[in-house]
């Protein structure tokens, strides 16, 4: 598992590229890893301006029946989101790109969890399988 | 190496039970030398439990393998249903035959896509005559798959609209907006030469 | 933080985007862009993706606003050389760059810029 900084524009960059390398080793196609890649993309910008900053788990797993998939965790210890329901509503055909980004990147996974409390920060996990 | 033995086999058509038969079998020949001495009769337990799991183990691997079989073979199902055709210069078809889930439009639009790309299309005909029902679902799938061709600068044309659908479509509220809709592939392509600026002439 | 440079042919202003862009860049991309389609008299802008790997919530939005400040001006913008991985993950975050021309690549996309009046 490798965990990277969320501190800077250049961080995000750095990301994509980290999570590009996991998606192609763990053998998702060309189409998942460049939903894998946004997705992480748009999780790292929210941490880096809605969290202050904070940190991504990388991890590459493996399911029950012996699939690959790469899993991230993004952390932050800023304000939290006050009304998550909220933040994930903004059904596909809105795209007014007002949100957090989380209701989209929800759709480009294959499991989406997120705990976040106003004082607690937000950590948001989510993981994509190869087919 | 036990799960390549029983792997090779479940390849070769045996039973998961003759491959686990043999690795029982075992025990029969270890209990031939406990019959000597009964001082051995705790390990020979010990031994008789570890040929269980192993016995076991290869009707996993055995299972496992036959899943990876039946859902490779059902991707290249879903490969072959969903071909992608050049009508004309610049103009595709994609012919949907059966349901159009999640799965299927994921395929549909990689498909339709990198044929834009190869071919330099600037039209795609989506014909649904062999989608069974549209209900807003597909409507949804649909409208993702057009969305994402305009994204290749092509414009598309929905054709096979049966007079049922037709009807459901409407009954359900859903919109296809902008998006041409056509009652056959002919007529689809007639619209699609037009807008090309082609012309069908009879010599 | 790079700064994506943009190329006058004619009437038209041309961009290549080859490398992943920092948030900041796109920004300064547009400001640009701006500023380029003030002072000349440029009736149309090509950007040119093709190199393009991601293309998430952020770069989406700037593009579409590229598209509308040319606008502004009396300028149309076309992006070109969208990758299929890539429009098909902007579907699916329900992006769909309306407001802004899109085609296969440079040529088409002059062509239609061509096209206009």
């Amino acid at each position: 598992m490798d965990e990277l900084p969320i501190q800077t524009g250049d961080d995000v960059v750095r990301i994509r590229q980290h999570v590009r390398n996991a998606a192609a080793a763990s053998g998702l196609s060309l189409v998942d890893q460049t939903k894998l890649v946004t997705a992480a993309s748009e999780l790292a910008r929210n941490t880096l301006i809605h969290g202050g900053g904070g940190v991504v788990r990388v991890e590459v797993v493996k399911s029950a029946v012996g699939r690959n998939g790469v899993r991230l965790h993004f952390a932050d210890e800023g304000p939290g989101i006050p009304d998550v329901d909220l933040a994930l509503t903004d059904g596909w055909t809105s795209g007014s790109g007002l949100g957090l980004g989380l209701s989209g990147s929800r759709r480009l996974v294959d499991e989406f969890e997120l705990k976040s409390e106003p004082g607690l920060g937000t950590n948001v996990v989510v993981v994509k399988w190869s087919r | 190496m036990l799960d390549e033995l029983s792997r090779n086999r479940a390849r070769s058509g045996f039973t998961p039970s003759e491959t686990a038969l043999s690795v029982f079998s075992l025990k029969e020949a270890v209990y031939e030398l406990v019959t000597e001495a009964a001082d051995l009769v705790p390990e020979y337990l010990a031994f008789s439990l570890m040929i269980d799991d192993l016995g076991l183990r290869t009707i996993e691997t055995y299972s496992a393998a036959r899943e990876q079989i039946i859902s490779d073979q059902a991707a290249s199902m879903l490969e072959l249903s969903t071909p992608v055709v050049r009508l004309w210069d610049g103009i595709i078809a994609v012919p949907i035959v059966g349901t159009l889930d999640s799965a299927r439009t994921q395929l549909v639009m990689e498909k339709l896509l990198e044929t834009l790309v190869a071919t330099g299309a600037d039209h795609a005909v989506i014909d649904i005559t062999g989608v069974p029902t549209v209900d807003t679902e597909v409507a949804q799938h649909l409208l993702k798959t057009v969305s994402a061709a305009r994204l290749l600068g092509a414009e598309c044309t929905i054709s096979g609209i049966r007079p049922q659908v037709a009807q459901t479509i409407v009954s359900l509220g859903i919109e296809f907006g902008d998006i041409a809709t056509k009652a056959t592939l002919a007529d689809a392509l007639a619209l699609a030469l037009r807008q090309a600026g082609l012309k069908v002439v009879q010599s | 933080m790079e700064q994506v440079p943009i190329l006058k042919i004619g009437q038209t202003l041309f961009v290549s985007i080859q490398i992943d862009l920092q948030d900041e860049s796109v920004l300064r991309l547009q400001e640009d862009l701006a500023e380029e389609l003030a002072a000349t008299s440029a009736r149309g802008v090509i950007i040119d993706i093709t190199a393009v790997e991601i293309v998430d919530s952020f770069i989406g939005r700037m593009l579409a606003m590229i598209g509308q400040i040319s606008r502004l001006f009396d300028a149309e913008t076309v992006i070109v050389g969208m990758r299929p991985a890539v429009a098909i993950t902007l579907t699916e975050l329900g992006l769909s760059l309306s407001g802004v021309r899109t085609a296969l690549n440079a040529e088409k996309g002059l062509a239609i810029l061509n096209g206009r009046a």
